[in-house]
């Protein structure tokens, strides 16, 4: 079983992000700082690119019910602002008697390039 | 398969799954001796001794188990059938 969803990366996620965690790392914030760094532009914080795992959890995969045991996530390219992603999970594994399930997890930025691999498991509460 | 041969696999999986290869277990053992011994590993564990000896546990035997004696012994029940 497969499922994905869209969104699209806004400055106003990037503030709001700011806003809960307080990471001020400038290369989320300066736009300088990050093209010295090799950057095309200000970087969106990973674990802000990572918090639509608990949308895909809790809306899709299973949806109802779920209970996130564990996450593992590679950032594999950098996503940027106005960046449209594609968060998709695949179960690979079901297991029936603790009713969890392992899922694949890739994230594509709109050129289709892997921004994000990684594993999560979900269990059903 | 012996009892003997069941506790070795069981403890090869719990060396794999604590990541210490130098991992010594006993009959007593339970989830007090080892720190990292959770819920969440706690099911690694069982889903590991699963896949490993072809099982399928009912949870409400698996919650009763008190140590890995306890654990070896439901498994070389359910293997002999």
């Amino acid at each position: 079983m497969k499922e994905s969803f869209q969104v699209t990366l806004t400055q106003e996620m990037q503030d709001l992000f700011l806003q809960i965690t307080g990471d001020e790392n400038p290369l989320h914030r300066s736009f300088e700082y990050a093209k010295n760094k090799g950057y095309e532009d200000k970087v969106v914080y990973g674990l802000l690119t990572s918090s639509f795992l608990s949308t895909l959890a809790g809306m899709y995969l299973p949806g109802e019910r779920s209970l996130i045991h564990s996450v593992e996530t590679k950032y594999q390219k950098p996503v940027y602002i106005g960046d449209t992603l594609t968060i998709e999970g695949e179960i690979d594994e079901k297991n029936d008697t603790y009713e969890l399930i392992r899922i694949k997890i890739i994230i594509r930025n709109q050129k289709g390039e892997k921004v994000v691999k990684g594993r999560m498991q979900v269990g059903v509460a | 398969m012996t009892r003997e041969k069941i506790f070795e696999d069981v403890t090869e999986i719990f060396r794999d799954v604590f990541d210490d290869d130098e991992l010594v277990i006993g009959d007593e053992t339970n989830s007090a001796d080892i720190e990292d011994w959770d819920s969440l590993e706690h099911i690694e564990l069982v889903i590991n001794m699963e896949k490993h000896f072809g099982l399928k546990f009912n949870i409400k035997e698996v919650n009763k188990l008190q140590n890995v004696g306890e654990m070896v012994d439901l498994i070389q029940r359910m293997l002999e059938g």
